[in-house]
C-alpha cells in the first residue's frame, strides 16, 4: 500500500520566529520524530536536501538538491537540535534489520556443527525460531550441556559430528565469539546427520543412529522428533 | 564335488599388491558371517572394496585389511610414537606426529604427574609417547604411561639422532621376530633404538660413528629381503673394523 507522498513547500520570510518551522514541512501521515509505517526502497525520493539533512540510510543525490534513500526500511525524521546552525531535520531510515532473525536466550535455533572438540563443539547457526537468519551466528554448545544426565562423562564424538543438523537452545548470548547452546532436553540434539557412507540416517534411540545403505550403526545425542 | 566353503577365502587378493577400487569381497556370496574391515577397506552396498593402494591382509578368521607404506600418518589407538614438541599449553603440550592434526599431550600423562611437578620441554623436544585418543575428527591425546599409569620407557629421548621413515618401514622394524638388519647390527654394536609407527625412528650408541653407520643401515633396508638385509648390514660393519 504505497501513499503517493505529496510534498508541499510553504515558503515563510527567512526570518520566521514562528515556532512551528513550516518551511519545507513535508506534508504526509509523518510527523517530526516519529517513525513512519510505510517502507520505502534505495532510491526513492525522501525530501529536498535544503530541507533536510541525509541521516543513516540516506544519502545526497549527485545533483545536490534531492535527499534518497540507500537502504530498505523505514523513515524517520530527526528534527535539528535546538541551538545548531543548521535547522534543517535529520532523515534516516530504520529498521532494515527488523526482518533477519537475531537469536535471544531462551530461543530454539537449528544449527550446522561445524567442529567437534575434546570439551566443546562449534556450530553455525542457521535458523531462529523457524526463520532464517540473514548473517551467520556462531554457538558453541559446551560438553556439560550436551545432556541433561552424567554431564562429567560425555564423550563429544559420540555426541555429535561435523556436519550434523542439531536444534539447540541458545543458554546465553556467551562471549565475543559465540552464544552458548544447549541440548540438554529430549526434544534437543541431532536432527539429521550423514553416515560415514553418505547415506542420512535414520534415529533408532537417543543415542544411536542407523545408515540405510549399509545397516552401520552410530552414535549421536539425537533429539526426540514428534 | 563337494567344496566346505566356511574354510575356502572368499578372495584370492590375500597378500597380493591391490589398488583403490579393487573389489575384494562380494556380500552376496557370504552370508550369515562377521567380517571386521581394518584400515584401507568400505563397504559399498554390497562388496567390500579397496580405498588405499598395498598389500591385502588378513588375520583369520574374519580380519580384513589393507597394509601400505606412506610418508603420512594417520592416528590410530594404541600406536607408540615419536612427538617433537610444538608448544607448551597450560593443561597441555602441543605435539606433532606427523598426522593432520596436532596432538595433545596432557602435562598430567606422565608416571606420578601432578601441578606440582609438571616436566619442563622445550620446543623441540623428542617425546616417545602412546596414542590414547584417535579419531579422524579431534585432535589425537597421547600419554607418556603405559595403560597402567608407569613410565615405561615413555617420556623424553635425549641424546641420540633421530630420523623420518615411511610408515612401512616403521611397522616393519617394529615386527617379531625381530628385524634381520637390527638383528645384524646387533650383533657387533651396541646400540638402542626407538621406533614410533608414526615414520620416526630415534637411535643412540656410545660413538657418533655407531650413530651413522645404524642409521644409515636402518635407512638403507627398507626394501631389501631378509638375507639382503643381512649382507648389507655385515658388508657396513666390515667397514667399521677396517678403520
Amino acid at each position: 500500500m504505497h501513499v503517493r507522498r505529496e510534498v508541499i513547500h510553504i515558503h515563510l520570510p527567512r526570518r520566521s520566529t514562528s515556532k512551528c518551522d513550516m518551511v519545507g514541512m513535508v506534508i504526509e501521515r509523518d510527523s517530526v520524530g516519529e517513525e513512519g509505517d510505510d517502507v520505502v526502497t534505495p532510491g526513492e525520493f525522501l525530501g529536498e536536501a535544503t530541507e533536510f539533512i541525509a541521516g543513516k540510510g540516506a544519502y545526497v543525490s549527485p545533483n545536490g538538491r534531492s535527499v534518497r534513500a540507500c537502504l530498505t526500511g523505514r523513515r524517520k525524521v530527526t528534527a535539528a537540535p535546538p541551538g545548531s546552525h543548521d535547522n534543517r531535520s535529520t532523515i534516516e531510515i530504520v529498521g532494515h534489520k527488523a526482518h533477519g532473525a537475531v537469536p535471544q536466550p531462551g530461543s530454539i535455533v537449528i544449527a550446522r556443527v561445524t567442529k567437534v572438540m575434546a570439551r566443546n563443539a562449534s556450530a553455525d547457526i542457521m535458523c531462529v525460531d523457524s526463520k532464517a537468519v540473514k548473517e551467520k551466528f556462531s554457538g558453541i554448545i559446551r560438553q556439560q550441556d550436551v545432556r541433561a544426565t552424567e554431564i562429567d562423562k560425555v564423550d563429544m564424538y559420540q555426541s555429535f559430528r561435523p556436519g550434523d543438523i542439531v536444534r539447540a537452545l541458545v543458554l546465553s548470548l556467551g562471549d565475543a565469539r559465540a552464544y552458548y547452546l544447549s541440548t540438554a532436553k529430549n526434544e534437543l540434539g541431532v536432527v539429521s546427520a550423514q553416515s560415514i557412507s553418505g547415506g542420512t540416517m535414520v534415529p533408532i534411540s537417543w543415542t544411536e543412529m542407523q545408515c540405510p545403505l549399509t545397516g552401520q550403526i552410530e552414535q549421536r545425542k539425537v533429539a526426540k522428533v514428534d | 564335488m563337494d567344496v566346505d566353503t566356511r574354510n575356502m577365502t572368499p578372495t584370492n587378493l590375500i597378500d597380493k599388491i591391490v589398488v583403490p577400487g579393487d573389489v575384494v569381497l562380494d556380500l552376496t556370496k557370504m552370508e550369515n558371517q562377521t567380517i571386521k574391515l581394518g584400515s584401507g577397506l568400505r563397504q559399498d552396498y554390497d562388496c567390500i572394496s579397496v580405498m588405499q593402494a598395498g598389500k591385502l591382509r588378513l588375520s583369520k578368521p574374519n580380519k580384513y585389511w589393507v597394509e601400505s607404506s606412506q610418508k603420512r600418518y594417520v592416528p590410530s589407538l594404541e600406536d607408540t610414537v615419536l612427538g617433537i614438541v610444538v608448544e607448551h599449553r597450560s593443561d597441555n603440550f602441543l605435539v606433532d606426529i606427523k598426522a593432520p592434526n596436532l596432538a595433545f599431550l596432557p602435562v598430567l600423562a606422565f608416571e606420578g604427574g601432578t601441578r606440582r611437578n609438571i616436566p619442563k620441554f622445550e620446543t623441540g623436544t623428542l617425546i616417545y609417547a602412546r596414542v590414547v585418543k584417535a579419531n579422524g575428527i579431534m585432535n589425537p591425546e597421547l600419554s607418556c604411561t603405559d595403560a597402567s599409569g608407569k613410565a615405561a620407557e615413555f617420556g623424553q629421548l635425549k641424546n641420540g639422532y633421530m630420523f623420518e621413515t615411511s610408515t612401512g618401514l616403521a611397522r616393519m622394524l617394529l615386527s617379531s621376530p625381530t628385524c634381520p638388519v637390527l638383528e645384524a647390527l646387533g650383533k657387533k654394536i651396541s646400540f638402542e633404538t626407538a621406533v614410533g609407527f608414526n615414520g620416526r625412528v630415534w637411535v643412540n650408541a656410545s660413538s657418533p660413528d655407531d650413530v651413522i653407520l645404524v642409521s644409515n643401515a636402518i635407512m638403507r633396508s627398507e626394501f631389501l629381503s631378509g638375507t639382503q638385509q643381512r649382507i648389507m648390514a655385515e658388508k657396513l660393519l666390515q667397514r667399521l673394523e677396517k678403520v
